[in-house]
């Protein structure tokens, strides 16, 4: 990190109607630099990336690459400038396959007298999965089918092709499992060796510690610290974001396990052709079960498979009310909730209101005489999810679409919060929230603990299971491998040690 | 402030429907020279979308979960035209009822059974319904000819009980569809029928339960078909999946269904569809072709509109100006 200074910007400012996303930010990266950029929900980061990035246009200040002004109209643009982006959310065409994807708006390289030479290019596309080593997804195949992780390496390739001198990412290790976190971090690492540019958004402080060299903080649009990352600490950063001290401890503080409550989900001998094979365990009142491993080990089958939407040989045994689970429409009946992974796409109608999406699972409780759902009673139950889990909002009818992803999660966690559940599946509870968002999160999984439900934690993230969890089950190949107990040896070392 | 004029934008294309209607009643209106306003014109106003509306509130449904049914035409002439023969044959009058109750309910759980679990895609297996069936309905038809209502049922051909019969059936179906789980577990599907599923709905039960509502609601579209003309016709039902469709689409409920499908859509749809087909006649324009390619140029505007307010909302959803004290749109997860 000692070449010069390859990107400079110098007051730059954008604004969303009366909102000001950037607000006078200057800044600059040096070359063979991997820097962070931090900030709660809303703080402005995203909006910085696109303006480099070339999707929005700053409303005034100015950019300067390789000491020439910069002024890009599109993120192809951008790619001209040796700049690109991997976006938060997904930049895939669903209808299109894998290898189109990559060399979106530049097939035409691959044209021979009009028709594009599809071979040559999903060679060109393996062959940038090659050399970044990143997991490369089947090429002929659509991406709309396909899991985040690997839209994510298709949308990493894409952003790679074109050999940018500055890579920008936005929230892309969220969506990855442990394996594929680490070939990101090499791929990092091997830009700082090649004296090329990096900059970073995540949510994740410890990680963004560890991967980067210097790290920006935002609050309200304006850059409020730089720091650099080998002298700095988590508590250090958070103060910074948010402007005040807050208290470190979201995660649970004692090491006692808590698993002998009566038992309420009992799973036996599961199997899902491809995706579990004869998984068994039990899961007790007021307990925390998590389920780890990297990113074919089948932690998120597990979800699906006990909702009921799955179906393999083996028996979900439900025990409050003695069934054996076989359908989502039965796991919804018998009071079991689940916060699926994919929050957009797989929990909430985006494009309907907070009310609709608030009341969706209650809605056999709210029925009345002639099956009627009174109005007054679903709007009450909507406003009063809205109040408790406090959704930033305009009000019940706002449609989610416009809301940030930590308010969408309170409603997707607090709409099944407020029905009276006694198993509670979740699997990435916290995927692109906040801290802040993270906090209430936890603090809601632990009163709900409390009130004896038992919680199914599913999660990419080591360090929430390990937070969290009475007891984990680790997975490998879709079996369970290894169970750790919350006093016994808790920590990433002896986990990351049989995941692999 | 972006919010207000957002929500403004969201109320006004909610509203371009009535500024439709009014206009259309307002340009028909001078256009006949008052004719339109008659009392005459009301009354077969009234009527022909009393028919549109019966048959095709079923079908309401089917669009809100994101489908189409067009089968509901054929469906109406083939339970009509067996419904009739049955109470003909037998000299029992008011077995037409349930006949024709009956048969356009199997219609429907057919369609539903086909599309939920054979994964059809709905359009596709409701146009190869319109044809096949309409092709067993002319040769039923050859055979048994054309009947009328028979003495005993000739109560039902008042204008007065079928205003009445209808204000108490759409009463039942605007409740359904706007207080009830099943409207809202449509809507749901219609919205995302991934997350429908992963919330679990039981979505597939729900597909068969709205195509057998969209049948039974074209046998009564038949009752009421026999009832308006007095028996049944060589014409029965046709183009009536049309005369639907486009009152759903017309009254602003977008193809892909979801929340934007409201019960009061379908009612204003269809009265302004009505308007625009019987003021034409009244303008001296009953020539059939001319009306017909005036309807089929209503269908296309329909549709790109549809498609372009379609477009509009997707591109709310990912560009969206963010409200104060919300993330900028880059960042929203």
């Amino acid at each position: 990190m000692s070449g010069g200074t390859i990107l400079e910007i110098h007051g730059l400012n954008k604004h969303f109607g009366p909102t000001y996303a950037n607000r006078n930010i200057d800044f600059t990266l040096r070359r063979g630099e991997v820097r962070g950029l931090i900030g709660e929900n809303g703080s402005g980061k995203s909006t910085l990336l696109s303006q480099i990035a070339g999707l929005y246009r700053p409303d005034s200040g100015e950019m300067l690459v390789n000491g020439g002004k910069y002024d890009p109209h599109s993120p192809l643009d951008a790619n001209a400038h040796g700049i690109s982006m991997v976006m938060q959310e997904l930049g895939v065409i669903g209808s299109l396959p894998a290898g189109v994807n990559v060399f979106l708006g530049r097939t035409g390289q691959f044209a021979k007298g009009g028709i594009v030479d599809l071979r040559e290019m999903n060679r060109a596309a393996a062959a940038v999965f090659e050399k970044w080593g990143l997991r490369m997804p089947p090429l002929n195949r659509l991406t709309e089918n396909m899991i985040i992780e690997d839209r994510k390496m298709i949308e990493l390739a894409r952003a790679l092709s074109i050999e940018p001198e500055i890579l920008l990412l936005d929230e892309v290790t969220q969506s990855l499992s442990l394996n594929n976190r680490n070939s990101l971090y090499e791929l990092i690492a091997r830009y700082r060796d090649m004296d090329r540019s990096v900059i970073v958004i995540t949510h994740d402080i410890e990680e963004m510690i560890r991967i980067t060299d210097t790290i920006t903080v935002l609050r309200d649009g304006q850059v409020v610290g730089e720091v650099v990352s080998a002298e700095t600490d988590p508590d250090q950063i958070r103060m910074m974001m948010v402007g005040r001290q807050i208290s470190g401890d979201y995660y649970r503080d004692d090491t006692t396990p808590d698993c002998d409550g009566e038992t309420v989900l009992s799973v036996r001998d599961l199997s899902v052709p491809g995706e579990l094979e004869d998984v068994s365990f039990d899961v007790h009142a007021g307990e925390i079960l998590g389920f780890c491993g990297l990113s074919d080990a089948g932690i998120h089958s597990i979800g699906k498979a006990v909702y009921g939407l799955i179906r393999g040989s083996g028996t979900v045994h439900f025990l409050p009310t003695d069934v054996n689970i076989t359908s989502a429409p039965q796991a919804l009946a018998n009071h079991i909730g689940y916060v699926p992974k994919d929050r957009d796409r797989e929990a909430l109608l985006i494009h309907a209101s907070i009310r609709d999406n608030a009341v969706l699972p209650s809605v056999e409780e709210l029925r009345a005489a002639a099956g009627l759902l009174p109005p007054g009673r679903v709007n009450s139950m909507a406003e009063g999810i809205r109040s408790r889990f406090s959704v930033k909002s305009t009000g019940i009818a706002q449609t989610t679409d416009a809301l940030s992803g930590g308010n969408k999660q309170k409603i997707n966690l607090g709409r099944w919060l407020a029905k009276d559940l006694r198993l509670l599946i979740l699997d990435c509870p916290t995927r692109g929230v906040d801290v802040g968002v993270k906090a209430a999160i936890y603090a809601l999984m632990k009163e709900a603990k409390k009130n004896g439900i038992a919680i199914i934690l599913i999660s990419d993230e080591l360090t929430e299971v390990l937070g969290m969890a009475d007891r984990l089950l680790v997975m490998k190949d879709g079996r369970v491998t290894k169970e750790i107990r919350r006093d016994e040896d808790f920590t990433e070392q002896s986990v990351i040690g049989v995941m692999i | 402030m972006k919010t207000d004029k957002k929500a403004a934008k969201l109320r006004m294309s909610e509203l371009v429907p009535f500024i439709a209607f009014v206009v259309l009643l307002v340009f028909f209106s001078i256009g006949t020279g008052g004719k339109m306003l008659s009392s005459y014109s009301l009354k077969m106003l009234i009527e022909q979308s009393i028919l549109t509306i019966i048959s095709g509130c079923g079908v309401l449904f089917v669009v809100a979960q994101g489908s189409i049914d067009l089968s509901v035409g054929v469906n109406v002439a083939l339970s009509g035209v067996i419904a009739m023969h049955v109470a003909q044959s037998t000299g029992v009058g008011w077995l037409m009822i349930p006949v024709a109750l009956l048969i356009g309910l199997f219609m429907g759980l057919l369609n539903g059974v086909i599309v939920s679990k054979c994964h059809v895609p709905s359009f596709t297996l409701s146009i190869a319904m319109l044809i096949g069936v309409r092709g067993i309905v002319n040769y039923i038809q050859t055979i048994i000819g054309v009947e009328y209502v028979p003495a005993s049922m000739l109560f039902i051909t008042s204008s007065g009980f079928r205003i009445a019969a209808f204000v108490v059936i759409a009463a039942i179906m605007a409740y359904l569809f706007e207080f009830t789980k099943l409207g809202r577990y449509s809507r749901a599907i219609g919205e995302n029928e991934t997350t429908a599923r992963f919330v679990g709905v039981p979505v597939d039960r729900m597909k068969i339960l709205v195509f057998a509502l969209s049948g039974l609601m074209a046998g009564c579209g038949a009752l009421f078909s026999m009832a308006t003309v007095g028996g049944t016709t060589q014409t029965m039902g046709v183009f009536l999946e049309m005369k639907v469709a486009m009152s759903i689409f017309f009254g602003g409920v977008l193809v892909t269904g979801g929340s934007s499908a409201k019960f009061y859509k379908i009612i204003l749809g269809s009265l302004s569809i009505t308007i625009i087909v019987y003021g034409l006649s009244l303008m001296g324009m009953s020539d059939s072709h001319i009306s017909q390619s005036v309807e089929g140029g209503l269908l296309l505007l329909i549709l790109f509109m549809t498609i372009v307010s379609n477009r509009k909302k997707k591109a709310r959803g990912e560009t969206a100006a963010p409200a104060p004290g919300e993330t900028p749109p880059a960042e929203q997860t």
